[in-house]
């Protein structure tokens, strides 16, 4: 929040209407909006309870915030506080503010009451007319606060452009009667840019501008002109005048026009002045003779003379000339003003007990001789003779920042440390140095004599190959040695392959399904075989089994030799315990009674062809849904597609379809 | 001749410059602006010299010096060490000190002539000091504080002290030092006079945040103008007052 003059920023205040409209608006998003009358009655209350409070504190909120942001006269700095009350009228202001407050308690006593209300309301239609009233009370009483809102919110506007006057920092206070030059004084020394026009009462407000002087920040306000009457019959313009008169701690510039264009002559502006004396009480004043360029004040007559003269007489009150058409002592009035304000602070700041704290600040500790030594500053020549830098100058000297901001695009600067490096021959600054390690380097170690060392080792060593030193009969040994060593190593290498290989094996009969022996298809001769090989004759069983065999045979042709087509199936291929061929009825021993039906998948069919044909359609026709995992044809189900546990959420480690 | 800079963001700048009547070392940064500053200054006259101090960029509180010599602490790398040798003019010294308060520009505040040194430092360290730098060596706290070399800042013309030392202890080291000593802040109310201002006899720098008034009291305790102090302090004696107090 930015601050105008120490107050701060206010919200924008609606007018009536649309207050009403933003509550009822909100009251209508923020609450629920389904009801039915075959709810619950106590659901009914509630949900109309809920709208009549909802609108009330709605209400109760926007109203404590309008009075919350304003200010307190009573709270502000003196000076605000009565500008504030000359530009608004205080009474008006507090009323408007008291009636919005009056309104906030009305409000929040009629949802009191029909929340009471609702409470026994015995159907929606009830409920509904109850809350529709207590709303359109609300609406009422708002709908009165029209002129209190509208009359707020110019005040609202009217303070936002107020200019940032510090009441507590240094400031110049320019007053006069109108049309003296004060305007375009505040405009020669400062950059406010008042406007200024040949004619009385052209400065209706305050003005502010700043300026620097003695290392400091100085406030200059410009106030309307004042006309000699009293009090209680100045308009409002001249009233601002005299607030920051009263209650501001600033130098006080009287301006005087003694050519009397302005208009009023030197009689009145004089006597204005005794009029506003009380207000400079404690306070510098410098009476500005302006317009100096038309009248001086040693070309008065001698009547105006006396009249100055009343003035100046009091010893607290200086002098000063100035033409703000020709800029004549302009400055001079400036400075005037400025020392005797500061003078005047900072009497009265020495007076208080702040000035103990910063005593230390302001002094100066001169050395006490304590030896004869000479202790001089040491500045080069070279800093006298030099010029001071200048950017603009097209022979200045180049600079690191020159040369890092000439480079090209993608160039990358590194500043050479080695380039201003003082040596005895400037050629040796990029020399290749080894690096320093605890203090050393590696020149440090060279050893003058190696080449004729290394020279001498190598002659010794081929002096001492050529006597056949080095020559040696210890391989053969070495060799066997060796292999031994191989071949222990391959017999642990194959050992442990034989390990790893019975271990996998174990497993792998693990993995398998064991089927028993009872449900294993044995052949007969497989069988035969196996018996033969345990040494037990199975000649009578094969015996049985080949009997049994033609019997079923015999029965089988029998009893559907004429609507079945023959049996292509081979004696050989026969299971010992055979419950039935394939297409064959399990009935062996069939009684009279029972109807042979014959296998229904071929019911319909002329011939084997035909069946085959119809079974190769019927794959043909499973591939779809084989493909697309369809238990059948009726199968509609739907698999996951995008199974949530594999898409949802942050994705840290792994792939999207594993996780 | 006072100029505000700052270093990367920084405006402590004491803390990465280092400047003496005879030489100035400067950080290391990610752009020459701030090297650029002290070069466009003081190149002509003296060498700016780009170093680390044991792989830092504090070169400021790492290392003390004059114009006599330059301390650097036992933690300086042999190449640093030979980068600074190349670097620096043959008259300066250049002297690595084993002491435990390694921060030596934190624990000595020196100019030409006097050096202001930490209460607790090594005997063998002060010896060093007078030795290499050629100065009378003081054991001193300014306004109760050991770290001197961050709260004072001297030359051979003047010196600015830490805002709260008294008018007795400014007395007291004004004598030691002989030279004028003023109270005062920089960096918009820093007391680390060290940290924010680097000076020697004939320019300094300041801190970018540093007061139009400030300022003007840094070139008044310095006589960067070619003033006496003591003249333009009474000068601005009422502004002072009315913008302290």
């Amino acid at each position: 929040m930015s601050t105008v003059a120490g107050l701060q920023a206010i919200a924008p205040v609606p007018n009536a209407a649309d207050f009403i409209d933003a509550v009822l608006n909100a009251t209508m998003r923020k609450t629920p909006t389904q009801i039915h009358k075959n709810f619950k009655i106590s659901r009914i209350r509630r949900f109309y309870m809920r709208k009549v409070k909802f609108t009330q504190d709605t209400f109760d909120e926007k109203l404590g915030r309008i009075i919350s942001e304003f200010p307190v006269l009573d709270n502000l700095h003196p000076f605000l506080s009565s500008l504030l009350n000359v530009l608004y009228d205080k009474n008006h202001y507090k009323l408007a503010l008291g009636q919005l407050n009056t309104c906030r308690h009305l409000i929040s006593q009629v949802a009191k009451d029909y929340c009471r209300l609702l409470k026994f309301g015995d159907s929606l239609y009830r409920c509904k007319q109850l809350k529709r009233a207590a709303l359109g009370r609300m609406a009422t009483i708002m709908k009165r606060q029209k002129d209190p809102l509208a009359y707020l919110e110019q005040v609202r506007q009217h303070i936002s452009r107020l200019p940032a006057i510090d009441p507590n920092t240094r400031t110049l206070l320019i007053c006069g009667y109108p049309n003296v030059g004060k305007s375009s004084f505040v405009n020669k020394i400062t950059r406010a840019d008042v406007d200024v026009q040949p004619y009385a009462f052209t400065t209706k407000s305050l003005f502010v501008g700043h300026m620097d002087y003695k290392y400091l920040r100085w406030q200059v306000i410009d106030t309307p002109g004042v006309l000699d009457h009293p009090l209680e019959e100045m308009n409002t313009i001249e009233m601002q005048s005299i607030t920051a008169l009263a209650h501001l701690r600033s130098a006080v510039m009287y301006f005087m026009d003694l050519s009397e264009q302005c208009g009023y002559s030197v009689e009145a502006q004089c006597k204005l002045f005794h009029s506003i004396k009380p207000l400079f009480q404690n306070k510098p004043v410098i009476l500005v003779i302006n317009k100096i360029d038309i009248v001086r004040l040693s070309d008065l007559s001698e009547e105006n003379r006396a009249y100055i003269d009343s003035i100046t007489s009091d010893s607290t009150v200086t002098v000063v000339e100035a033409s703000t058409y020709s800029e004549e002592g302009v400055m001079n009035v400036r400075n005037t003003a400025c020392d005797a304000l500061l003078a005047h602070r900072v009497e009265q700041k020495m007076r208080g007990n702040r000035i103990e704290a910063i005593a230390n600040k302001v002094y100066v500790a001169m050395p006490a001789k304590r030896d004869e030594v000479d202790r001089a500053p040491f500045i080069p020549d070279a800093v006298k003779a030099r010029e001071k830098y200048n950017k603009e100058d097209p022979e200045r000297r180049t600079l690191e920042r020159d040369v890092e901001q000439g480079m090209m695009h993608g160039e990358v600067f590194s500043a050479d440390s080695r380039k201003n490096y003082i040596l005895a021959d400037d050629s040796w600054k990029y020399d290749k140095m080894p690096e320093f390690f605890n203090g050393k380097n590696v020149a440090d170690f060279i050893d003058p004599d190696i080449e004729a060392k290394l020279e001498a080792l190598e002659r010794e060593e081929e002096a001492l190959e050529a006597q056949g030193f080095y020559a040696s009969d210890e391989e053969e040994i070495l060799d066997s040695d060796e292999e031994a060593f191989l071949d222990a190593a391959a017999q642990i290498k194959s050992k442990v392959a034989v390990i790893k290989q019975s271990s996998q094996a174990k497993n792998r009969l693990q993995n398998r399904p064991v089927i028993p022996r009872k449900k294993r298809h044995i052949t007969l001769q497989e069988m035969m075989a196996g018996m033969r090989k345990n040494g037990v004759d199975p000649s009578v069983i094969e015996k049985r089994a080949k009997r049994l065999m033609a019997q079923k045979k015999a029965e089988w042709e029998a009893a559907g030799g004429d609507a079945q087509m023959e049996d292509g199936e081979g004696d050989d291929g026969m299971d010992v315990d055979m419950d039935g061929g394939d297409g064959a009825s399990t009935a062996t021993g069939t009684t009279a009674g029972k109807v042979q039906r014959g296998n229904r998948q071929l019911a319909g069919l002329k011939n084997r062809e035909q069946d085959l044909k119809a079974t190769e359609l019927r794959k043909f026709a499973q591939r779809e849904p084989n493909r697309l995992a369809k238990a059948s044809e009726s199968d509609r189900h739907i698999p996951i597609t995008r199974p949530r546990w594999m898409l949802a959420g942050k994705r840290k480690n792994g792939k999207t379809d594993y996780r | 001749m006072a100029t505000r800079t700052q270093f990367e963001n920084s405006a402590d700048i004491g803390v990465f410059a280092k400047l003496t009547n005879a030489y100035c070392l400067t950080a290391v940064a990610s752009s020459s602006n701030f090297y650029s500053v002290f070069e466009a200054e003081l190149a002509d006259v003296i060498p700016v010299i780009h170093t680390t101090i044991a792989g830092t960029r504090i070169v400021g509180r790492l290392c003390a010096g004059n114009r006599h010599g330059l301390l650097v602490p036992s933690t300086t790398t042999d190449q640093e060490l030979q980068h600074l040798r190349n670097s620096l003019p043959p008259a300066v010294a250049i002297q690595r000190v084993e002491e435990r308060l390694s921060a030596l520009g934190n624990v000595i505040a020196c100019n030409d002539y006097v050096a202001l040194v930490h209460p607790d430092i090594d005997r063998e360290t002060e010896e060093i000091i007078a030795d290499t730098l050629k100065v009378e060596v003081f054991r001193q706290t300014v306004a109760g504080n050991v770290l001197v070399g961050s709260y004072c800042a001297l030359t051979n013309q003047g010196g600015l002290v830490h805002p709260k030392t008294p008018r007795a202890e400014l007395d007291e080291l004004s004598s030691l030092l002989q030279i004028p000593l003023v109270a005062g802040t920089v960096n918009r109310g820093s007391d680390v006079i060290g940290a924010g201002l680097v000076v020697n006899d004939w320019c300094a720098f300041a801190g970018l945040d540093t007061t139009a008034t400030e300022i003007s009291v840094v070139e008044a305790t310095f006589r960067l103008q070619g003033q006496t102090s003591a003249a333009v302090i009474n000068e601005m004696r009422d502004s002072l007052i009315d913008n302290y107090a």
